[in-house]
């Protein structure tokens, strides 16, 4: 049974594309048939941080105006068999996909691929509602910081009441356990405490992301990363298979379990 | 248990339940008293001519007695509020305000101030 799965934030620059890029080449490594769509139109990415850029033709609104077949817009990964792309177009805006047109290129998705993954552009506005519309399963991104997560918070509450999925999971990227550990930082315990839905992986803060993206990679394949160890956790866990969480203890010494107030006055 | 004194109020409004929690954005307005089973995070609103009372984590803004009722409280299994108003006056926790009560808390106006006190009254540790 096929999945579509939206990565959405609410906040801007959180790594959605970077979580969108790493799951995808997760799955496809396992041997499933993934499409990965770039709903961030006007503002896309997902095919420079996939290295794919050079090899667009058409993209996801020439197939919605039908000025092309669906099948000529996917571009195939260059590095994992499975894994597909298919890119929005840079030169329109959020208005050229409408939720309804997401919903009918999703359908025919599903018919060729294991797992449609959609990545999200930042906002609650039409191009999150056209993004998030054709999904039976979303994954929030936050990092650990007070704005994001009162975004992901009002993501939530939307994907909830407006769109009617119920269970979004979570994802926290960019956690650095040693500021966590000193009191600055908000510990995983401290977001969960908020937002009260599933945990499905926690990212570090890494250099290797920003070194793989500008590269045009992703680290979910790279053995020596944490990261990329987190990242292939969070795969198996979309696969249903129980794995415990990564203790991110890269920086020395034990997992804070320290809870901290986080400044609610105004 | 029996009700607590603090709460052995004559209050003839309607009052309605809220069966979720309130997530930043979104609020609950109500002619009357509302109870919510869950919690009211930050950027949430709940807004009542009477009580509010939230049987979790009380985070965003809470406006209880709006229309001017003085004698509305506000009840929370954990009072953490953004902003907490009753009738016409407004006060929010000081900005240095890192105490974590571990305990349900009750504001309410006295002597033209809003108070907050453990609850059920007594029920300090
Ligand atoms: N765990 C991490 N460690 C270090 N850098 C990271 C991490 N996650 C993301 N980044 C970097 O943060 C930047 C933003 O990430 P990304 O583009 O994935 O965010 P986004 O949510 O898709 O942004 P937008 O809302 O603009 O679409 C990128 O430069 C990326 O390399
Ligand atoms: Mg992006």
């Amino acid at each position: 049974m096929s999945e579509v799965i939206v990565v959405t934030s609410g906040k801007g620059g959180v790594g959605k594309t970077t979580t969108t890029a790493n799951i995808g080449a997760g799955l496809a490594m396992l041997g499933h048939k993934v499409v990965l769509v770039d709903a961030d139109t006007g503002l896309r990415n997902l095919d420079v941080v996939l290295g794919l850029e050079n090899r667009i033709v058409y993209d996801l609104t020439n197939v919605i105006n039908e000025e092309c077949r669906l099948r000529q817009a996917i571009i195939k990964d260059k590095r994992f068999e499975g894994l597909h792309l298919l890119p929005t177009a840079q030169t329109k805006d959020k208005s050229a996909v409408t939720p309804e047109s997401m919903q009918k290129l999703c359908t025919e998705l599903k018919e060729m691929f294991d797992y449609v993954i959609i990545d999200c552009p930042a906002g609650i506005e039409q191009g999150f509602m056209s993004a998030v519309a054709a999904a039976g399963k979303a994954i929030v991104v936050t990092t650990p910081e007070v704005a994001a997560v009162r975004d992901a918070d009002r993501v939530i509450g939307l994907l909830e009441s407006k769109v009617g999925i119920k269970d979004p999971k979570l994802i926290v990227n960019r956690l650095r356990t040693k500021m966590v550990r000193s009191g600055n930082m908000m510990s995983v315990d401290d977001i969960v405490d908020i937002l009260a839905i599933d945990l499905l992986g926690v990212i570090p803060e890494d250099e290797k992301i920003v070194i793989s993206t500008n590269r045009g990679e992703t680290v979910v394949d790279n053995e020596h990363s944490l990261s990329g160890k987190a990242f292939k956790n969070i795969v198996w866990r979309i696969l249903g298979e129980p794995v415990p969480l990564l203790d991110l203890q890269d920086e020395g010494g034990f997992l804070s379990r320290l809870r901290k107030f986080i400044g609610l006055s105004n | 248990m029996a009700i607590p004194q603090a709460y052995d109020r004559k209050n003839d409004l309607e009052t309605i339940l809220v069966q979720r929690t309130l997530r930043s954005g979104q609020s609950v307005s109500y002619d009357g008293n509302v109870v919510i089973l869950g919690d009211v995070n930050p950027g949430a609103q709940v807004t009542a001519t009477g009580d509010v009372i939230v049987m979790g984590v009380m985070r965003g803004i809470v406006h209880a007695g709006a229309g001017g009722n003085d004698s509305a409280v506000v009840i929370a299994f954990r009072l953490r509020p953004t902003q907490l108003r009753i009738a016409n006056h407004i006060s929010r926790p000081p900005d240095d305000d890192n105490v974590d009560p571990e305990q349900a808390e009750i504001a309410r106006v006295r002597d033209g101030v809003i108070t907050i006190e453990a609850f059920p009254p007594g029920g300090e540790r």
